[in-house]
């Protein structure tokens, strides 16, 4: 029963692929970037999800891996004259680093202790660039060249999306995957049936800090122009949080679904209403997490159309 | 023996905070910052008092949080927002209405106590006791949602109210703003009182008896949903108190109440959380070292933020009871 | 009967939670091979000397040896990897993850998931929850928890198994059952098992060894008959407390 699962799934998965490669050519540039911006947020909802879905730890700074990338690339690229695309390599790589040494002090913490240590984490990079002026151009940000293409920008972002989601759907139907969700449930009960928590914490950690730093890394090629507060902005959190949320987190399929709906909906609502809208989103996350914890998933599984668990 | 993994962490704690307060010292002598004359060592001795005065303030904020979690174990990260909107109410009594800052709390105290007691009801009484990172995520909505309907109406700048802003001479060099000692004196009264009405009232003792055990509580006939709402309402009447004494003397936004959440969970870490008197303590200590690090560490401002954070982190990883909160399992 | 040989060697096992002297100075040796009880009043620190062995509670001091190592200070899965398997007195199964899933959390990761899930399905079996693998384990009633947490427990095939009140809950014929395979697990594979238990018909009929502990302490070990008539553990359980 499992193979025909993993057929159908792939199945779908490829039609997306043919979908979102035939798209780009026949739509004009603000779709374009629309779509592209809608992949990114599936990267980031669906990183989010790998430490905070599926392990239970929930971050309110994973901003700061997407900011990590989005230097790495800037501060390659305009000060460094490397290509766009080997910098990405270099934002991943940093991410990692980073990821492991903060994890591991801050992956000690338990449940809101460790979120608010994340959002002071995430607040304490911005704060860095803002104050190491030599490697980050400080708080006027860095400028870099208008030579972007929107295909190449587009395509190397389905190039991550698909990595993010194919790791993500080997972490939903992986004993690895199982044994995060040990830990979210009750650490004491994972460590004392042979799971190694402080080893795969910080291993779902890692995987969820560097696809947010090979996203930064293509927004910032193609945005042009980057500095402390945006590329650290707490909203961004806000969204892959919520984004996840509102899907199902702790599944695949959840965030996907949670950054197509939502995501389109910020982009209509954002240009006419830019204080209602943010006065909505935070309305929206009360209800979510009071009414619907268990996101569109959870009520999928009530109604009987998505099993319970994720490996049968 | 049990007592030794106690005492060892008490002498990490120590050990951990006598480093938070020499490092800016020795940063400070790094930098050439420190300078061992009398116009150096009166400008420190006013920037310790300073840190003290604004202590007061800090743990007004800091108080309403830890009575929060005392009693439910949540953790209202819309607290700062609370200070925020109290700061604005404070101003907007001020400018509109011609209202004395502090006379104004008469009338704000009671709307803040309204404004707890219906997010209690509303959105937090249905999630007490349960996953604890409901709360966590409601009480991060609510705040934003306050933050942005603040900013829809009073924009994103900074606001100020001119209150005694002149120095009060201690020496011939050594002064504190009068708005200061003001806002201390100021806190200083209310949170005696809150202690006071929680030792001694009856409703302050129901208060005490919830924290301590609330199914115990329930089977003696308190009605715990009630004494949650009074819990929330008396916690948001202080972070409006702490409001106000910040918009005397600090200029403030719509966004300046993410920080005032995060130095309030800083205090309630160090202090102990749930722990009142730590709350206290804990909200001068805190202040005294954010004045040590912006007088002494060059873009000192900046970090004053990361102080508030790396406190809380490596408080909760060295001694999780911080100074004086209850042990726990 | 000739000296079995030792499994678990505790020396002198110390555990206060301020003034409470939960575990104090406890020695005793459980026998290779055997199916052994660790019995006591309500309090007298049974799990807390499973949470110790287990090394969810660090000891204050003392000793445990399990196959001539050392065992005190190992983190929780070290000691479980060496084949130490437990259940809780409180059940601590997972409550948002299906009881399949519960299953394959505790299977090695050093043999193939095919092997895994078959292993997972007989003990399923044998608990009698194969109907409910696909549902969530928050959704079972307290007695297929335990049993859950039975069958979790033997996932690893560990070679001893610490039960902290398996009866609790659980009906008489499956009771029956789960004895019954805890004594073909101990006959046929050698496994070695100590059960903490209020239930003196399963230590009377189903234990070699019987252990007593009282504020902390081993009072008495022997056999099931001659615990029963011995006079401190009389006085320990019925004595003036
Ligand atoms: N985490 C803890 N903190 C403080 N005291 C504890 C803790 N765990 C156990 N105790 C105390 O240690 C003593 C021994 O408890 P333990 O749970 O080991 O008893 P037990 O023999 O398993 O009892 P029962 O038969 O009721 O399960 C009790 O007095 C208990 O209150
Ligand atoms: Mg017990």
């Amino acid at each position: 029963m499992g193979q025909k699962e993993h057929l159908r799934n792939f199945g779908m998965l490829a039609i997306l692929i043919i979908i979102l490669c035939a798209l780009p050519s026949n739509i004009n540039l603000y779709l374009r970037s629309v779509i592209m911006f809608t992949m990114m947020y599936v990267v980031l909802s669906l990183s989010w999800n790998i430490i905070s879905g599926y392990t239970g730890y929930v971050s309110f700074g994973h901003v700061m891996f997407y900011g990590i990338g989005a230097y790495a690339t800037g501060i390659l690229v305009v000060d460094y004259g490397w290509h766009w695309i080997p910098t990405l390599f270099v934002g991943v790589f940093v991410s990692f680093v980073v990821s492991l040494i903060i994890g591991f002090p801050v992956l000690r913490l338990k449940g809101p202790y460790f979120a608010i240590a994340m959002l002071g984490a995430a607040e304490g990079t911005r704060v860095v660039a803002t104050v190491w002026e030599d490697l980050t151009h400080g708080g006027e940000g860095i400028g870099l060249p208008n030579v972007e293409n929107s295909f190449e920008t587009y395509f190397a972002m389905l190039v991550v999306m698909l990595a993010t989601i194919v790791v993500s759907y080997w972490v939903g139907h992986s004993r690895f995957g199982i044994r995060l969700n040990a830990i979210r449930e009750d650490e004491i009960a994972a460590e004392s049936l042979g799971i190694n928590t402080t080893f795969y914490k910080l291993f779902a950690f890692a995987l969820s800090a560097i696809f947010p730093a090979a996203a930064g890394g293509i927004q910032a090629y193609k945005v042009l122009y980057i500095d402390p507060e945006t590329e650290f902005f707490i909203l961004v959190t806000i969204y892959m949080k919520l984004f996840a949320m509102f899907g199902g987190k702790g599944t695949v399929i959840g965030p996907i679904l949670g950054t197509f709906i939502l995501y389109i909906v910020q982009e209509i609502t954002w240009v006419k209403f830019p204080t209602a809208h943010l006065i909505a989103f935070g309305v929206f996350i009360v209800l979510v997490a009071r009414f619907m914890p268990r996101g569109l998933m959870g009520f999928a599984i009530d109604k009987g159309w998505a099993r319970k668990g994720m490996v049968h | 023996m049990q007592e030794k993994a106690e005492i060892r962490s008490k002498y990490w704690l120590a050990v951990f905070l006598v480093a938070a307060y020499t490092i800016p010292f020795g940063v400070g002598i790094y930098t050439d910052n420190v300078f061992f004359d009398l116009q150096w060592l009166a400008d420190l001795t006013t920037v310790i008092l300073n840190g003290i005065m604004q202590g007061g303030v800090y743990a007004m904020f800091a108080v309403g949080l830890t009575l929060i979690f005392g009693v439910m174990r949540i953790i209202n990260v819309a607290h700062g927002e609370l200070v925020m909107l109290g700061a604005y109410l404070t101003w907007m009594f001020f400018f509109y209405v011609g209202v004395d800052p502090l006379l104004a709390l008469f009338i704000t105290l009671p709307i803040a106590f309204c404004i707890g007691l219906l997010i209690q009801k509303l959105l937090l009484n249905a999630v007490v006791g349960g996953p604890e990172l409901t709360p966590l995520l409601i009480t991060f909505g609510l705040g934003l949602t306050i933050i942005h309907i603040v900013e829809a109406i009073f924009t994103t700048d900074y606001r100020t109210i001119p209150y005694a802003p002149d120095a009060f001479q201690l020496t011939e060099t050594i002064a504190v703003s009068r708005s200061k000692i003001i806002s201390f004196v100021m806190a200083a009264f209310i949170s005696i009182s809150v202690f006071v009405f929680l030792k001694l009232h009856r409703l302050g003792k129901a208060i005490r008896a919830t924290a301590q055990n609330a199914d115990v509580a329930m089977v003696c006939g308190i009605n715990i949903f009630h004494i949650y709402m009074i819990t929330s309402g008396l916690a948001a009447a202080l972070a409006v108190a702490g409001g106000a004494l910040v918009s005397i003397q600090f200029g403030f936004n719509p966004e300046t109440g993410v920080l005032y959440t995060l130095q309030a969970f800083a205090i309630i870490v160090l202090g102990g959380r749930g722990h009142y008197i730590g709350a206290l303590i804990g909200g001068v200590m805190l202040a005294v070292i954010e004045s040590l690090i912006s007088f002494m560490i060059p873009n000192g401002t900046a970090m004053v933020e990361i102080a508030s954070y790396g406190m809380m982190v490596f408080v909760l990883l060295i001694r999780p009871r911080g100074l004086m909160g209850p042990k726990e399992n | 009967m000739a000296e079995a040989e030792i499994a678990l060697d505790i020396q002198n096992l110390k555990k206060y939670f301020g003034g409470i002297k939960a575990v104090d100075g406890c020695t005793f040796q459980v026998p290779k091979g055997q199916i052994s009880g660790l019995i006591g009043p309500n309090g007298s620190g049974k799990t807390t000397t499973f949470n110790l062995l287990t090394g969810v509670l660090e000891a204050d001091s003392g000793d445990v040896f399990y196959n001539g190592e050392n065992i005190v200070g190992l983190r929780p899965y070290e000691i479980f990897n060496r084949g130490i398997s437990r259940t809780f007195q409180i059940t601590r199964i997972y409550r948002e993850m299906t009881v399949f899933e519960n299953m394959l959390s505790a299977s090695s990761m050093k043999i193939p998931v095919r092997e895994a899930r078959e292993r997972a399905e007989q003990l399923m079996e044998f608990v009698t929850l194969t109907k409910l693998r696909g549902e969530y384990g928050g959704n079972l009633s307290y007695g297929q928890q335990k049993l859950l947490e039975f069958a979790r427990a033997l996932m690893t095939d560990p070679d001893l198994i610490l039960l902290d009140e398996p009866a609790a809950g659980v009906n008489r014929t499956l009771l029956n059952n789960l004895l019954e395979h805890i004594h073909h697990l101990q006959e046929d594979q050698g496994k070695t098992v100590l059960i903490v238990e209020h239930d003196m018909n399963v230590i009377m009929n189903h234990c070699e060894k019987v252990f007593v502990l009282d504020y902390g302490v081993k009072i008495a070990e022997g056999l099931p008959e001659d615990i029963q008539k011995n006079e401190d553990v009389i006085e320990a359980y019925f004595g003036h407390r």
